[in-house]
């Protein structure tokens, strides 16, 4: 609770304003709409809870589920059969089990059943789920979906099968609809901005990226998957309440479809799309049911158009994904900055570590690295030393096997024998994100950011795999975007950002992992020689600032020939050369690498 | 003896078909990253297509080819209209555009033709039983294990042999290294889901030679288990597909027989179950696909 205390002011603020909001629209239709207003706004409240749960997986992680709605019938039966009154029960299900007959509980225990088969029934799931990759898993949810579904209709003693079930209590009135709403716009909001979820939408811009940065991307798609499916049985529980009566056919995919659409035509990036999409879609919703059996316009006379809902459904989110893919309010969240529409000042950075006073000498250790692709050898018996507070360059021909040999340094590749060391620990036996945590920054080749996330969160996510919570990981990050010249930019989305600074944002999310080794994969390519020369200085200046061992490897001579205390040359999958820079431009072998040898060209 | 070896039958009857729809989709999924649910409405097109033709007294054979052509035909138009617009698209809005056509010709499909199923008759002599020796083996499952032999051989030839499926193999591997080659692009991608579409159209017949109707809702559920078992497999892969739709087809027929009659209505749970347990093991399937990845 005290972390997500320490969670930005300015984001409870928003979740306070979403809410109060909800609840405004939700009372204008009662008094709008009487009666039939009641309805309608228990049923969008409802729908503004379950879109919400299902914005806290599929919303921050990017993979659509399809099995959500599914387990909004397994709460709403469970709860069905904890709150009706036992006379309704025996005539209703004459057979069901004696340990779950005849409870006549509250609503509120009732849903507390809920929420804990949620949990249950939610880890079962995510556990092979979140193993999947991103594809895969939204597939995977499909396969819940029917599994669920088919256990509902099949198990009869319980839930009367594919029959209508019924009896159940309408407890889920205007106030619990209103209270459970508010509870999942302040759940959802908050945990967007927790350190789990914010992980989590880190994986969604860029999974690779993401475990650079020492994100467990399986770990925060289970937590995600968990919390969600947890909330959304919870949500079918009380919409089971609010219908009274219902069979497995309400929780497949007609339900699915729709809380998917209005998820996707608000706004999935968002919370406040997700209550958008719901709020405006309910309108659609509502106008077309009218017109589902026939209507006439003047002399013209629409026949009944079975499903025409769904129809218009199915039209809105082909417009909506044609149109504007980001939903209608994209990456807008309420906050501060609506009211105001003032700048929010800027954390305040942390103080930066101090210089090294001459700490003992950390060492990459790359012993003897082989990697085999079926009969080609991409890397052969590699060895060397990267030492920290030293910078050490690599370079080598198109097809030298670099890009091979980083991704087995950073745990993406691993080694057909041979082994990467740091200090007495294996990275290569760890998976990406742990060599991240261990200590191993990195930058890539072809730039990898969050985009859809602010400097400041890009920074943050690598700041938190440390350790630090909110408050903390916000100066760590103000000081890195302050070291790298980006500080007045920390509010600004990373897309936004041109070529150079994109550079420079990635550097600096890789510092505030705070690691003991740098690897730099071609910092200056695409630069002008005026940029390279300020990333140059800026590197000198790192390694003399912190204890920190940086591995370059670069095509650009100038660059590398400036900075590096020590070199290493590879060709064709070895390593042909190594030393200081002045003896390496005179090296026969590495000339003849790059130049070609006077006798292989005459022959 | 006897039914075993019929139970074995079905088990590969149903796999092909599963398997065929599994690679419609890993056709596509390979090059494009597109899932695309409306997948199973190209099924049931293709079954009102061969529905129409049998009405028009059309011969067997005509009917459907017909039903394969329509299909393929829709799905290299459902691509102009709806895809192709979305080129540059992420692949959840490729799924999320997929999800909503699917929708849309289902209703379209209940309005413009009918909810209810409509019956398909078929020539008596195919529901018959043929005799080898001792043992009776029904002639549609049979028949349609040959055409899924058929079809598989098709189009690996197609893969292995033409310039077209050469370059399909290597757009699934890597598709912008292809555009470098000189190959257009939007060729290989209409070629693509003419190719999804005619399998699909293939295992409508299949389908509807052992079910005798076609409904709107037709083409729903075997697509759904083929999205699964193109996931077991290996998404993407197209030798994976094929596995995993005979894994999925054989696994569904062995439990429906075995299974004590109280629990047969789970069947389907314990299947996907199974499946789910399986990629707990094999989190990238049965036979991974190749693709090209760098850093």
């Amino acid at each position: 609770m005290r972390l997500w205390l320490s969670l930005p002011k300015s984001a409870w603020f928003g979740a306070v304003l979403l809410a109060a909001l909800v609840a405004a629209a939700a009372i204008i239709l009662r008094f709008a709409f009487g009666l039939n207003g009641e309805n309608i706004a228990v049923l969008m409240l409802l729908q503004i809870a379950a879109v919400l749960a299902l914005a806290i997986f599929s919303g921050n992680s990017g993979i659509v589920s399809f099995g959500h709605s599914a387990f909004m019938g397994l709460g709403a039966y469970t709860a069905a059969i904890l709150t009706m009154p036992a006379s309704v029960q025996k005539s209703a299900l004459p057979a069901l089990p004696g340990w779950m007959a005849g409870h006549e509980l509250p609503l509120l225990a009732a849903l507390g059943v809920a929420a804990l088969v949620g949990l249950l029934a939610g880890f079962i799931s995510g556990v092979p789920l979140s193993r999947l990759s991103t594809g895969s898993m939204a597939i995977g949810t499909l396969a819940f979906l029917v599994i669920l579904h088919v256990t509902l209709v099949g198990a009869r003693d319980i839930t009367r099968g594919s029959q209508t079930f019924f009896g159940v209590p309408r407890l889920t009135t205007l106030g619990v609809a209103l209270a459970a709403a508010v509870v999942m716009v302040l759940l959802a909001r908050m945990w967007r901005e927790s350190r789990t979820g914010l992980a989590l939408r880190a994986s969604r811009e860029n999974e690779v990226a993401a475990a650079a940065s020492g994100v467990d991307v399986t770990g925060v798609r289970l937590r995600g998957w968990v919390l969600s499916i947890a909330a959304v049985t919870v949500v079918g529980a009380l919409y089971g309440h609010f219908l009274g009566a219902f069979s497995p056919k309400d929780f497949y995919f007609d339900l699915i479809f729709t809380l998917i659409a209005m998820l996707i035509v608000g706004g999935m990036f968002s919370t406040t799309g997700a209550v958008a999409g719901v709020v405006v879609l309910t309108a659609v919703i509502q106008i077309l049911r009218r017109g589902e059996s026939g209507f006439s316009l003047g002399s013209l006379t629409v026949p009944p158009i079975f499903g025409l809902p769904q129809l218009g459904l199915g039209l809105a989110l082909l417009f909506i994904i044609w149109a504007r893919p980001i939903g209608l309010l994209g990456l807008t969240e309420v906050g501060p900055a609506t009211l105001t529409r003032k700048r929010e000042a800027a954390p305040a950075p942390a103080a930066l570590p101090p210089a090294p006073e001459q700490t003992a000498t950390k060492r990459l250790e790359v012993r003897d690295v082989t990697v085999r692709f079926g009969g080609l050898a991409a890397l052969d018996q590699v060895t060397f030393d990267v030492l920290s507070g030293q910078i050490t360059g690599l370079i080598g021909p198109n097809g030298a096997g670099k890009t091979t040999l980083v991704n087995t340094i950073c745990g993406q590749q691993r080694p057909t024998a041979g082994s990467v060391r740091l200090d007495d620990r294996i990275l290569s036996d760890m998976a990406p994100w742990r060599v991240a945590r261990a200590g191993l920054g990195r930058t890539f080749q072809n730039i990898r950011l969050f985009d859809r996330l602010t400097a400041l969160e890009n920074v943050v996510v690598a700041a938190q795999q440390t350790g630090a919570d909110r408050a903390a990981a916000e100066g760590i990050a103000m000081a890195e975007l302050t070291r790298m010249g980006l500080a007045d930019r920390w509010d600004q989305m990373a897309s936004g950002f041109a070529y150079g600074d994109r550079r420079r944002l990635e550097i600096a999310r890789a510092l505030a992992l705070a690691p003991d080794f740098l690897l730099l994969d071609e910092p200056a390519a695409g630069m002008n020689p005026a940029e390279t020369d300020a990333l140059i200085a800026t590197l000198d200046a790192l390694r003399r600032e912190r204890p920190l061992g940086l591995l370059i490897i670069e095509h650009d001579m100038r660059l590398i020939m400036r900075l590096s205390d020590h070199m290493i040359v590879m060709n064709k999958g070895q390593k042909i050369a190594e030393g200081p820079p002045a003896a390496i431009q005179t090296d026969p072998a590495v000339v003849e690498a790059y130049l070609g040898s006077r006798r292989k060209q005459t022959s | 003896m006897d039914v075993f070896l019929q139970q074995c039958l079905n088990a590969i009857s149903l796999g092909g078909i599963y398997a065929l729809l599994a690679l419609g989709l890993a056709v596509v999924f390979s090059i494009v990253s597109l899932i695309n649910f409306a997948h199973g409405e190209l099924m049931t097109l293709a079954g009102y297509a061969i529905y129409a033709a049998l009405l028009f007294a059309m011969p067997l054979p005509v009917a459907l080819g017909a039903g394969v052509i329509a299909a393929a035909l829709a799905a290299m138009a459902i691509e102009r209209v709806a895809f192709r617009p979305m080129r540059r698209a992420d692949a959840t809005s490729l799924l999320i555009t997929s999800f909503a056509v699917s929708v849309i010709l289902r209703v379209l499909f209940q309005n413009g033709i009918s909810a209810r199923p409509k019956p398909v008759a078929l020539p008596p002599e195919l529901s018959g039983v043929v005799t080898f020796g001792p043992v009776h083996l029904s002639v549609i499952a049979l028949a349609s294990i040959a055409i899924t032999i058929l079809s598989l051989a098709a189009l690996s030839l197609f893969l292995t042999r033409t310039t077209m499926g050469r370059a399909m193999r290597a757009a699934a591997e890597d598709f912008q290294v292809l555009r470098l080659m000189g190959i257009r692009a939007n060729r290989v991608i209409a070629v693509a889901f003419a190719i999804s579409g005619a399998l699909a159209g293939v295992s409508a017949a299949l389908w509807i030679a052992q079910r005798g109707s076609v409904d709107p809702l037709m083409g729903f559920v075997p697509v759904l288990k083929a999205f699964i078992a193109a996931v077991i497999g290996g998404l993407g892969s197209l030798p994976g597909a094929v596995a995993g739709g005979f894994a999925l087809g054989i696994a569904e027929v062995l439990f429906q027989a075995f299974l004590p009659p109280e629990a047969l209505p789970f069947r389907d749970a314990f299947v996907l179950s199974l499946v789910v347990a399986v990629l707990i093991w094999r989190p990238d399937g049965l036979i991974p696909a190749k693709t090209g990845r760098r850093s």
